[in-house]
Parts: structure tokens; C-alpha cells; sequence
């Protein structure tokens, strides 16, 4: 069900009433975030690799299981994968939309649009019905950096969208944090320059967790591949395996570094498919898998 | 008075001899043509009347009949002047009757008596010699090539006159003209280029090699300028010199075609067809009223080569799938079906988006769904006939700049010549002659696995879901990998590889965003 909440309604977020330039209404399906539990907005690029994925997914799911409101755009990349990871956390999670709350954009985050608002929400300023338009989207950041606490930035080229969300937090005065990337990804460009300007560094989510007042003395998790791997795999396997990160890597830069004939390396490659340890993500493109 | 010539008619790939019938008589001057002849053969009366009248050789005011038989088989093309000039030359009395047998003419004349070239003289000769003619009058310009048909007397005429004249001598023997001999040519012609020219890409060399050895298709992925034409141009240079039956064969179909140079008119290089991206479906399969050869049958022995993929019409390459899987072309019309051969190794490439650059997300400008509906533009039962699918990358600057040459074409060709001699002993008396032929009983019989390779084969087949489709042509290809390897048995190792040479079930990139 759909409800109507105008700027004087005692459920209007108040996280919103205090700041300028906020909409006079909100159409929410489903419920509002709460006042008393803290959030963190999340956003970054929609077209994002497999690192940004990942990592968008992995701190949502220790954020939402902190008891932590996630708060992202449900747009394609970074924002739909943070709502997945929240959604497998125990904290509800929101989606902010530039078009009409009924209408699911994008359709592929359909399962999104279908869990979203069972504990969460999905909130719009827009009427019901209105169709996805490219030039609505911008202002709905304003209402993400609103609502968050805390904004993380996980992959952003130099000129990203992300970044228009990171001046609203400014201007608004919440801390901002970004996933730092390596200096040659054309997609960590936009973080790493953040950090250059002072922003915070998500080294891990305790970081984040901390900078809201958690305590996160004793918890040890980890992201990604920092488990040590304690597979024995045959020098053949090692060697390719070790050539390949959370990048894709080609084919052709394998047989480079590995310094095996191609119809070896492409052998090897495939065992190691078999094993799941490298996804095939293009034709000749291999990738550490992302932790599911 | 009556006589009577032979001549040649070609339909689709076969050739059906006519015998071109004159007979002039008293009465109105009328000169008429029957014979189910089409306007383009009609208009040789008109060729033929100023052609002799400028030869000094005009026709008397008589009435002239001329009969194409059988007459149930379609004439076409403009080969038949010169035949219907010497049978009403020898109908007026003006050759003897007797110098006309055994003869097949074909020709175009000129309307001052000159005897042009014409397409088809090859097969045209060779079915003289079939039907027992001792000579063949051709002209000057296709004398070459119908020389290259043995024990048949191929006579090359400039224009009529001179044809008249050899005839009213008694047919004497010409002495300066050696019989041209395919094999004094047939030492392979160089290549213009070469295997070694390619820098790095060892990855994508050697899905090439394995194509090549096993005639499997190939679909190159890569940004543009990577050098996915540059490798495929090299192609034929790895494959096996034409055998003289090959050789042959395609010079017959060039010659159909209209396509054989006048000085060197024997097809020695593998052809490879590369047509532009626009052309029609009947280009391309072949067609036309009366059925002429495209681009697959022009590819026969050697290599297709579609740059570009997506961008070809549907309808292009779906017209593909049935020459692929057969290796002939019917095409079927009112007057019967004809047939072309299409024995060709199908080559493709294309980009990985529409701007070329995915998945390299620096420069790739498109967003998912349009790389998705870039790769959606190829059917799947296509994509499915693609035996290897290799990604082209560009080589790096060190690899650019190194010295060291690549593998020389010649070193490649051995080795593709020794899998594919394994693969003749292999075949001895079936239809098959490469593994890309072999269909899903008789990769029971003929790919046999070691334990082990089975055994991972099921691991494979079981845990990624292939489709029973997918599984023979991953051994399919092993095969061929196998055949390199000079091993009888099909290794884990050459499974494996081949597994990694797959087209994604679903597209190229299934599972990137």
C-alpha cells in the first residue's frame, strides 16, 4: 500500500524536516526508516566491476546485520547490490526512487522492488504512476544524502553521478567515506580522488560502524579475499590462480605472465572453473568469483 | 539446308550440351530463334547478321531457323553467337558440313566479328570431352583456361573469320601452343602475408591452428583494431595446398562465376571471401533466376570471412545455418534444384559492444542493455555452429615492440597438415573428411576418450548444465586438439582445453552485470 506523508505529518523523517530543499511530501510503499536507529546511504556507479559489487554487497550485509539502515537508490551496480546484501542482514533497508514508488526502474532489480518493502521501504517524491525520467534522477540524492547518517561512496568514475550525492552530504554536513581502489581503475578514479579531498577512508566497515559510535572491538570479520586460502592446488593451478584477481583478466595477459603455452593455460583455466575458484565472466575474461 | 553444332548450356553448377540446329531456306528473310531461349539469347541474331556483314561474310535474303535443343532447358547468356554464326555458315554451304563434327563452340561476338571472352568455358569443355567431342572452339581470351582440361583439342579464335578459316582448312593442327599444365603451376604461390607478422595474441594463434586443423568454424571477440581481420586473413596461408581435384573444382566455380583472371586462369590459393557487411542473403548463399554461385559457394575449400557479425541482416546468416551444417547449397526453383558445393571453414569476427570496447570499463561507453542487445543480435542457433569462440586482445607495447617474430605461417601449416593427414586415415572410406563434420553417433565411434578425460567430462557436463549440443562439440574439437597432439586417445588435458574455446550457452557474455 501506498501512503502520503506531507511535510507536517508527525511521520515525515525528521532527519529531512530540519534540512533546506527537501520535498513538501513523500509517497512511501512500505514503511519509513526508523528515528532512533542509525543509517548509512550507500551509492556508486551503476556500471561497476566486480570489485565494486562485491564490496557494495559485503559492507550493506555487516552494516544491516549491525543494526544499521541501509539507504540506497536501487539503481543498477552498486545501489541494487548494497539493498542485497542489506536484505540478507537483519536490519530493514530503503530505497529512494526518482520516478513513481509503483514502478520498478530498473526491471532487472525486480526482486528488489518485490523484498524491498516487506521490513523496509520505498520512498519517492514523485505521484504514483510517474514514468522513469533521466533528469528526476539527480534530485532524488539529495533525499538519499538526507536520510543517511553516514555516506559511502563504493565505485565512482571522475565525473560519476555518485559525486552530485557527495555534495548533498556536504552541503547537509554528513561525513562522507569512500572504498579506496586501485589508482589505475578508470572506476575507482572518483573514490580515490574523495579520499584525496579529505573524505574518510572505508578500509573495512568497522571503520564506518565506528565513525556511528559502535563498538566493533571484537568482531573480526573480514571482506572479500582477505581469507587466507588454504587450498593445495597443483604448481600449474597456483601459478594461473595466482595471476587472477577480482579484475578480469584475459586470456592473453595469462599467457603472458604465466609463461605456459596458450592451449595449457586455457586447460588450467578450466579446471579451475570446475573448481570454483575463476568465473568466466566475457569470452577469455577470468575473475576471482565474488563471495556469494 | 540443315546442320548442326554443339554447344553448352550451364545450370547452377552443371553443365548440359545443346546442340544448335540452323536451317536456311527459300521464302520470307526472317531470321527466328526457338528453343525456350531467353531475350538474351535472342539478341544473337542480331550479333551474328552484322557480325558476318562486316566480316564480308553477310547473309543471303533467306528465311533462317534456329533451334537451341533440348528445348526444355532454359538458354541463357551470350555464349551461343558463335556456335549459331558457324552452323549458318555451314547451313549456306560456306564451311563443309563435315568439319562441324565433334565440335563444341561457345563464344560472344562482337559486331565487328571479334570473339569475346565469356564465364563458364572450363566446365563447358569439360563436358565436351564427356560427350566425345575431339575439339572445342572457344575464344582467345578463355583458351587458357580451357586448356586445363587433358586429351581435348581447345582452339582459341580471335574472331569469326579466323574461326571460318581454320575450319575450311580441315581443323589443321596449331603447333605453337603447349597444353597448359596445372601442375607446372601448381607450386604453392606465395602469400602476402604471414603468421609471424602478428605480434603476441598466442592465445588467439593457436585457437586459430586448432580451427584450422579440424576446418571447425571460429568467432574472433575484440576491440576494434585488436587485429581479428588481420588473423584471419592468414587463414588460408595454414591450410594445405590445394590438391589438383580441389584446384579444379574451384576453377570451375570461379569460372561459373565469371571471376577467373584471362592470364593465370587456375585457382592455387584457398579463397578467401570476405564480403561487406551489407550483402543480400542471395549474395551470400547464391540465387538469382537461374541460380548463380555466392559467396559461401565462391569459398569452397577455403575460408568465409564475416567481420562484423552483428551487423549482418538476419536473414544473411540464418540463410547460413543449412550450407554450414551440409556442406552444399540447394537452391530450388521452378526448373529443378540446383546444387552448389559450400565446403568452406566459416571465420567470423565481431566487437564485444556496439562501441567495442566492453569489457574494459575505462572505455566502454555502453550501458548493460546495450551490450546486451548488441550480442542479442546473433541467433542462437547460429552462434551454436561456432565450434571456437577466442577473445582478441590488443597487444601491449612491449609486445609490439619486440623483435622476436611470431610463429611463421609455414611452421603452422605443417602442423595443420599433419592433423589433418591423421584425420584422412582416420575417414578412409566415410563422407567425413575433417572433425568439424562429425555428428553425434559417430563422435562415439571415432573420439575416444582416455578414463580420466570422460570422467571430467561428466564432472563438466553435470555441473555446468551443457547442453547435449554444447558436450559434442567440446569433443569435437579435443579431437582436433587431440590430432595436434598426435595422440590417439582424446587427453584430459585436450578436453579442457576445448572447453575453454566454448561459446557461452546464452550469448557471449551471460553472466557479466
Amino acid at each position: 500500500m501506498i501512503r502520503y506523508i506531507e511535510k507536517d505529518h508527525p511521520a515525515y523523517p525528521k532527519r529531512l524536516r530540519k534540512l533546506p530543499g527537501m520535498p513538501s511530501h513523500l509517497y512511501v510503499n512500505g514503511c519509513l526508516p526508523r528515528e532512533e536507529q542509525p543509517t548509512v546511504g550507500i551509492v556508486g556507479a551503476r556500471r561497476c566491476t566486480n570489485y565494486g559489487k562485491q564490496t557494495a554487497r559485503e559492507f550493506a550485509r555487516v552494516f544491516s546485520d549491525w543494526g544499521i539502515q541501509v539507504v540506497s537508490g536501487m539503481a543498477m551496480g552498486v545501489d541494487g547490490e548494497s539493498h542485497r546484501g542489506a536484505l540478507q542482514g537483519k536490519t530493514p533497508t530503503f530505497a529512494v526512487l526518482g520516478c513513481g514508488v509503483d514502478i520498478c526502474y530498473p526491471s532487472c532489480n525486480g526482486d528488489l522492488f518485490g523484498q524491498i518493502p516487506a521490513k523496509g521501504g520505498i520512498l519517492s517524491e514523485y505521484p504514483p504512476g510517474m514514468p522513469p525520467v533521466g533528469r528526476y534522477f539527480p534530485a532524488r540524492n539529495r533525499i538519499i544524502s538526507g536520510l543517511s547518517d553516514v555516506l559511502l561512496v563504493v565505485e565512482a568514475r571522475r565525473k560519476s553521478g555518485s559525486l552530485i550525492t557527495v555534495d548533498c552530504a556536504l552541503e547537509q554536513g554528513k561525513s562522507v567515506y569512500a572504498v579506496p581502489g586501485r589508482v589505475t581503475d578508470p572506476l575507482s578514479e572518483g573514490c580515490n580522488s574523495l579520499i584525496a579531498q579529505g573524505a574518510g577512508i572505508a578500509l573495512s566497515p568497522e571503520v564506518v560502524l565506528n565513525e556511528l559510535g559502535l563498538d566493533t572491538y571484537k568482531t573480526k570479520e573480514k571482506i572479500g579475499g582477505g581469507k587466507k586460502s588454504k587450498l593445495s592446488l597443483a604448481r600449474d593451478l597456483e601459478l594461473v590462480y595466482s595471476c587472477i584477481g577480482f579484475q578480469p583478466t584475459d586470456y592473453e595477459t595469462l599467457i603472458a605472465q604465466c609463461g605456459y603455452p596458450p592451449g595449457q593455460v586455457l586447460a588450467v583455466l578450466t579446471e579451475l572453473q570446475l573448481l570454483g575458484l575463476v568465473e568466466e565472466v566475457g569470452k577469455n575474461y577470468y575473475v576471482r568469483p565474488s563471495a556469494k | 539446308m540443315f546442320s548442326s553444332i554443339y554447344s553448352a548450356a550451364v545450370t547452377g553448377m552443371e553443365v548440359v550440351p545443346v546442340q544448335v540446329e540452323a536451317d536456311v531456306s527459300d521464302g520470307l528473310p526472317v531470321f527466328s530463334m526457338v528453343g525456350y531461349v531467353s531475350s538474351q539469347v535472342k539478341e544473337t541474331q542480331d550479333r551474328v547478321r552484322t557480325a558476318l556483314h562486316n566480316k564480308k561474310l553477310g547473309l543471303p535474303a533467306k528465311r533462317i531457323t534456329v533451334n537451341l535443343a533440348p528445348g526444355d532447358v532454359r538458354k541463357e547468356g551470350t555464349g551461343y553467337d558463335l556456335p549459331v554464326a558457324l552452323c549458318i555458315l555451314t547451313a549456306l554451304g560456306r564451311i563443309p558440313g563435315k568439319y562441324l563434327q565433334g565440335v563444341m563452340a561457345a563464344g560472344e561476338l562482337g559486331l565487328d566479328g571479334r570473339v569475346k571472352g565469356i564465364w563458364g568455358i572450363l566446365p563447358m569443355v569439360q563436358k565436351a570431352r564427356e560427350a566425345g567431342c575431339q575439339v572445342c572452339m572457344v575464344p582467345r581470351e578463355n583458351e587458357k583456361e580451357g586448356r586445363l582440361i587433358d586429351n581435348i583439342r581447345v582452339v582459341g579464335v580471335k574472331d569469326i573469320a579466323e574461326a571460318v578459316e581454320w575450319l575450311r582448312q580441315g581443323r589443321p593442327m596449331q603447333d605453337n601452343k603447349e597444353p597448359e599444365h596445372m601442375e607446372s603451376e601448381l607450386e604453392r604461390p606465395e602469400e602476402a602475408v604471414d603468421f609471424s607478422d602478428i605480434r603476441g595474441q598466442e592465445g588467439a594463434v593457436r585457437a586459430t591452428l586448432i580451427a584450422a586443423a579440424g576446418m571447425h568454424n571460429l568467432l574472433y571477440i575484440g576491440s576494434p583494431g585488436s587485429g581479428k581481420s588481420m588473423m584471419a586473413r592468414r587463414i588460408p596461408g595454414i591450410l594445405p595446398p590445394l590438391a589438383r581435384e580441389e584446384s579444379l573444382e574451384l576453377t570451375k566455380i570461379y569460372s561459373i562465376a565469371g571471376l577467373l583472371s584471362k592470364d593465370h586462369p587456375v585457382i592455387q590459393k584457398r579463397p578467401f571471401r570476405c564480403p561487406h557487411h551489407t550483402i543480400s542473403p542471395q549474395a551470400l548463399a547464391g540465387g538469382g533466376r537461374s541460380p548463380r554461385p555466392g559467396e559461401i559457394t565462391l569459398a569452397h575449400n577455403g575460408v568465409l570471412f564475416l567481420d562484423e557479425l552483428p551487423e549482418f541482416s538476419r536473414k544473411s546468416l540464418e540463410i547460413l545455418r543449412q550450407p554450414l551444417e551440409d556442406r552444399c547449397v540447394y537452391i530450388s526453383r521452378v526448373q529443378g534444384t540446383y546444387v552448389f558445393p559450400a565446403g568452406c571453414m566459416l571465420a567470423a569476427a565481431m566487437n564485444p559492444c556496439a562501441c567495442g570496447y566492453y569489457p574494459d570499463l575505462g572505455r566502454c561507453r555502453c550501458t548493460p542493455s546495450e551490450v546486451k542487445r548488441y550480442l542479442g543480435k546473433l541467433s542462437g542457433p547460429l552462434l551454436d555452429r561456432m565450434d571456437l569462440c577466442v577473445d582478441i586482445r590488443e597487444p601491449t607495447y612491449a609486445q609490439m615492440a619486440q623483435s622476436s617474430r611470431g610463429i611463421s605461417s609455414e611452421e603452422l601449416r605443417k602442423k595443420v597438415i599433419r592433423a589433418q593427414q591423421i584425420q584422412e586415415k582416420r575417414y578412409q572410406g566415410t563422407d567425413i573428411r575433417f572433425n568439424s563434420q562429425l555428428d553425434g553417433r559417430s563422435v562415439e565411434d571415432y573420439c575416444i576418450m582416455t578414463e580420466s578425460s570422460r570422467q571430467w567430462m561428466e564432472r563438466i557436463y553435470t555441473k555446468l548444465r551443457l547442453s547435449p549440443r554444447a558436450y559434442h562439440r567440446i569433443i569435437k574439437v579435443s579431437r582436433t586438439i587431440a590430432d595436434l597432439d598426435q595422440s590417439e586417445l582424446i587427453e584430459e588435458i585436450h578436453v579442457q582445453e576445448a572447453y575453454g574455446y566454448r561459446m557461452a550457452q546464452g550469448g557471449v557474455y551471460d553472466s557479466i552485470y
